[in-house]
């Protein structure tokens, strides 16, 4: 998942879709991210290239509808509702997420046993 | 007794019951024998073996025997030496080949050793002994003569016990191995003496290699494994029992009675039995069974390479077993069969043998397992969990440790929501359980899977809904092995302290499941079965410390600081530290007026119904705890109950009140009086502590010291009575407070206690007993009834002095223990204090619940208060304590 600057990003993902629970006036997603282009991309657990600047998941609360949907912490975002989420901010991220009038969110995320398992079953 | 019972490992059961009934763990082993309708031959079995309270879970698979279709992987392209030519990753490498010796005898496994041949595939049969073949490969990891033994397959989880030693094979076992199980090739080849072309079916040219001895009808058809190394000629020696063993030499694998087509080699890998493949290419060796497992030839192929022995050239290919690194790479081959078929035979060697479990990990095997739990296919994630499975269990925590640092915890939960198949679910939570039994790891399972348990395992199962539907009967509870598994798990983890308590209590919907399913249970009249032992094991450990743990329990407190003895401020926080004991004996001697007004209880208003933890102090689980304490034969469960209640009798607060009236009310105290005459240990123990927080209510005093003297007594160590039970020291230390308590204020239950010939087997306790608790206990009782004077009549009538009474035991070194206490001036501050003072230090003991007792809670309390007695007693003669008394 490196980024080469003005090359088309290619990843193995897997689509994600997100009811949000209602909790009162809120809607929850139930996870957690971090990184963004205005971040410090050294300080990412989850990232195989430490100069990747995109979204991550940090926690993923247990029972919630983001785990119920099979976020896994560690993933990362590519798109949510179609919006791009390699290149924002951090503050523009949490803004695609959390729209009030979106009850479903539907994410592209990849991770690295996707890509491992991809490899793998290409070789065969 | 332990807190906790070690779960599937150490078969030790440390359940103690901490201070009041802590959780216990278990560990249990449970017997399961499934079919996997994938493979086909091999079923899964559990053994269980229950001790009450460990428990272990390991899954062996077994191979069934039975014909089987033979899976071939196969191959890839053999290089020139019979090494695939693909990429070496896999595991095996060439094989030297492994010895025929078994095929001595039939069904015996002797192997002598032989020069490997070429094979550079071949791979016995793990039915091999393994030991003596392969000679050079290693095989340590898979060393066991166990595995080679299995007849059935190869590599076949057949775990099964007769299989090792050796084959008993007859022909037609079926057992091929790979059924499911990785396979590898198996081999058999004998090299030399032993060649047997199976049976011939148009075996080939190869035959003649064979030895004629080993004429092994070949039940299934033999794989072949077409390859043709070119090398493998000697004749194969089909072993019936062995698997075939895919012979990469494609070179006359005989076939076994089938006719196959002489495919050359390279099957593809197939996923599924395919059958044997042609005999073989050259000479024709017997294939032995061959079964190839599906996909395991390929995965052998690829296995590492290995040299093929220098004479292997010209000989049959030797099939060895794969050793433990060939397999553990196989569970990254690209083709998924040979990934499930290498996960199912890893739980095969892992089967009881904690050598192979570290091995494992060392080398690095377990994270590839956890990240199998994500694989899409049944196939793949299944084996990989009963793998997993077991690996958790046994007494080496290494191995959970190792799972629950590559996530293995989430992965499983993960899997748990997605998948519906009951045998993956009945495998996740039996792993989880093992884990469970783990202190450390107690509080991640809680973090990552106690919201998802509950609902995906507990709410289904028991039967609750949420939402009930007016017009629909309540449900009953289904006792799956899920739930057991699942119910064992949150038994473990509730021990883990009050942290894991509150977050036990708080989890949506888990107090309402678990009250309903032991509800459903007692209507069904079923209380003796596991799950509801673990669900009672929950309730009580949920119920230790609830007067203080749940929120706006302080709204809840008694008021006692009107009655509160002089040190009224210090005896009120004291009372918050200690808990139960402390408080209990405070309000014992000062409540009892509090208590008969309770008589018509007002139940706290309540604006809606009870829900959640909540229910733990309802009133109406007095009901519950009481049937289940009349219809259970179980000890644990009975033991759990009364622990609950004594649980939820102790402290100081309105609800404890309500509850211990309500026991009186709803007739408990005879049910417990009862179960006195218990010739459990631990349920004696229970009931009496049980019984003793009871009697802090005052009309439970009263009604306690007249029907249950006589019992009580009964329990009571003595020399000269035959009938008198056995009990430990615990419980003896127990039943003795327990007097103690009851004798306390009340002179009639004193007067009781002397009629029921009690005082000689106090004295007896107090002068030889050769436990010196149980000596302080018994002179802690005998110093109580001095201090009545009026009975001194009756005693002195009887032939007691006041030497009999006021011997203390003298210098249990234990005093010396409680450091600081020995600071208190025991013969000025109050009973009271002097209790809660032991109060904290049995707090202090209490905390690590594992350690405490059943009564570890009240006894350590006592034992305190002993030592502190003693020390008054050495300033001061008993008769200080009537001051104190009063």
């Amino acid at each position: 998942m490196s980024y080469v600057p003005g090359q088309p990003v290619t990843a193995v993902v897997q689509r994600i879709e997100i009811h949000k629970l209602r909790q009162g006036d809120n809607l929850i997603l139930g996870f957690s991210i971090g990184g963004g282009i205005d971040q410090d991309p050294a300080q990412n657990p989850f990232s195989e290239d430490k100069t990747d600047k995109g979204i991550y998941v940090t926690r993923v609360t247990e029972g919630g509808p983001a785990e119920v949907a099979g976020l896994q912490i560690g993933d990362k975002i590519m798109q949510v509702n179609g919006w791009d989420m390699t290149m924002v901010t951090h503050d523009q991220a949490r803004k695609r997420l959390t729209k009030r009038n979106e009850e479903v969110v539907r994410l592209l995320v990849t991770r690295q046993s996707l890509q491992k398992a991809v490899q793998q079953s290409m070789m065969s | 007794m332990p807190a906790e019972l070690a779960q599937e490992q150490s078969p030790s059961n440390q359940t103690s019951i901490a201070m009041m009934q802590e959780p216990q763990e278990m560990v249990e082993e449970t017997v399961t024998v499934e079919e996997d309708p994938g493979t086909p031959t091999s079923h899964v079995s559990i053994v269980t073996s229950e001790d009450g309270t460990t428990r272990r879970t390991e899954t062996k698979v077994t191979k069934m025997v039975k014909t089987v279709t033979t899976r071939t992987v196969r191959q890839v392209p053999l290089g020139p030496d019979g090494l695939p030519s693909m990429d070496g990753s896999s595991p095996m490498g060439s094989y030297t080949d492994s010895i025929d010796r078994r095929y001595m005898k039939n069904g015996e496994r002797y192997i002598t050793p032989q020069a490997s041949s070429t094979l550079t595939r071949s791979y016995n049969s793990y039915n091999d002994s393994y030991p003596d073949s392969h000679e050079g490969q290693y095989r340590p990891y898979i060393g066991h003569d166990g595995y080679g033994d299995l007849a059935d397959n190869y590599g076949s989880l057949s775990r099964g016990v007769n299989y090792r030693p050796r084959y008993a094979y007859v022909p037609g076992n079926s057992y091929r191995p790979e059924d499911g199980s990785f396979t590898l090739p198996s081999r058999r080849d004998n090299y030399g003496p032993i060649a047997q072309p199976q049976v011939p079916v148009g075996s080939n040219v190869d035959l003649n290699r064979s030895q004629p001895e080993r004429f092994q009808p070949e039940p299934y058809g033999l794989e072949d494994d077409n390859r043709s190394l070119g090398v493998d000629d000697e004749g194969y020696e089909l072993d019936p029992d062995y698997s075939t063993v895919n012979r990469r030499t494609s070179a006359g694998v005989p076939e076994r009675g089938r006719p196959h087509k002489g495919r050359g080699y390279d099957d593809p890998i197939e996923t599924e039995m395919v059958e044997e493949r042609i005999p073989y290419l050259h000479g024709g060796y017997a294939a032995p069974l061959a079964q190839p497992e599906r996909g395991s030839m390929a995965s052998i192929d690829r296995l590492g390479k290995r040299s093929p022995s220098i004479d292997s050239i010209r000989k049959d290919p030797r099939w060895r077993d794969p050793d433990l690194p060939e397999v553990i790479a196989m569970l990254s081959h690209p083709i998924d069969p040979v990934k499930s078929n290498a996960a199912a035979y890893l739980q095969h060697l892992c089967y009881e043998n904690d050598k192979i479990k570290k091995d494992v990990r060392h080398l690095k095997g377990i994270p590839i397992l956890v990240g199998l739990l994500d694989h899409p296919k049944p196939e793949v994630h299944r084996k990989a969990c009963g793998a997993l499975r077991n690996i958790s269990y046994g007494k080496d925590n290494e191995n959970k440790v190792a799972i629950k640092n590559c996530d293995g915890i989430p992965a499983l939960i993960r899997l748990l929501r997605k998948t519906n198949d009951m045998e993956v679910r009945e495998l996740i939570t039996g792993t989880l359980w093992n884990l469970s039994s783990y202190e450390p790891l107690k509080m991640v399972i809680i973090n990552h899977g106690l919201q998802t348990l509950t609902n995906e395992v507990i709410i289904p199962h028991s039967g609750w809904e949420s939402e009930p539907n007016e017009d629909s009967k309540p449900r009953d509870a289904e006792w799956t092995t899920v739930f057991k598994n699942t119910s064992g798990c949150l038994r473990n983890v509730s021990s883990d302290g009050a942290e894991a308590r509150r977050r036990l209590r708080e989890c949506d919907g888990l107090v309402d499941a678990l009250l309903h399913a032991l509800q459903s249970a007692v209507g069904k009249k079923d209380t003796d079965n596991k799950s509801v032992e673990n669900c009672v094991c929950i309730m009580r450990n949920l119920s230790y410390h609830v007067h203080k743990e749940v929120p706006g329990a302080d709204k809840y407190q008694e008021l006692d600081a009107s009655q509160t003895m002089s040190t009224g401020g210090s005896q009120k926080k004291k009372k918050d530290d200690a808990g139960c004991f402390g408080g209990k004996k405070a309000k014992g001697k000062k409540n009892g007026d509090l208590d008969r007004n309770f008589d018509t209880l007002d139940l706290p208003k309540r604006s809606e119904t009870a829900k959640g933890f909540e229910l733990l102090y309802q009133p109406d689980v007095v009901r519950l705890y009481l049937s289940i304490l009349t219809e259970s034969q179980n000890f644990n469960t009975l033991e759990a109950a009364a622990g609950a209640l004594q649980n939820l009798s102790a402290g100081n607060w309105t609800w404890s009140t309500y509850i211990r009236a309500t026991v009186r009310k709803e007739r408990g105290l005879p049910v417990l009086v009862e179960l006195l005459q218990s010739d459990s240990d631990k349920v004696v123990r229970a009931v009496s502590i049980a019984l003793r927080n009871l009697s802090m209510d005052r009309r439970n005093k009263d009604l306690i010291g007249s029907y249950a003297m006589g019992e009580l007594v009964r329990n009571l160590p003595s020399r000269q009575q035959r009938s008198s039970k056995n009990l430990e020291e615990d419980t003896v230390v127990a039943v003795l407070n327990t007097i103690h308590e009851i004798i306390t204020d009340s002179s009639e239950n004193a007067r009781s206690l002397i009629q029921t010939q009690g005082i000689q087997k106090l004295v007896a306790i107090s002068k030889s007993s050769q436990s010196p608790r149980e000596t302080k206990a018994a002179s802690h009782v005998l110093q109580m009834i001095w201090s009545y004077k009026e009975l001194r009549n009756a005693l002195q009538k009887d032939g007691w002095n006041k030497s009999h009474f006021q011997s203390v035991s003298a210098a249990p070194k234990g005093s010396k223990g409680t450091a600081g206490r020995s600071g208190y001036d025991d013969s000025t501050l109050p009973l009271v204090d002097k209790s809660q003072d032991n109060e904290k230090s049995g707090s202090r003991d209490m905390i690590p619940m594992d350690e405490l007792g059943p009564d570890g809670y009240s006894t350590i309390d006592h034992r305190d208060k002993e030592r502190k007695y003693k020390t008054s007693d050495n300033t001061g003669d008993a008769s200080e304590k009537e001051p104190l008394k009063g």
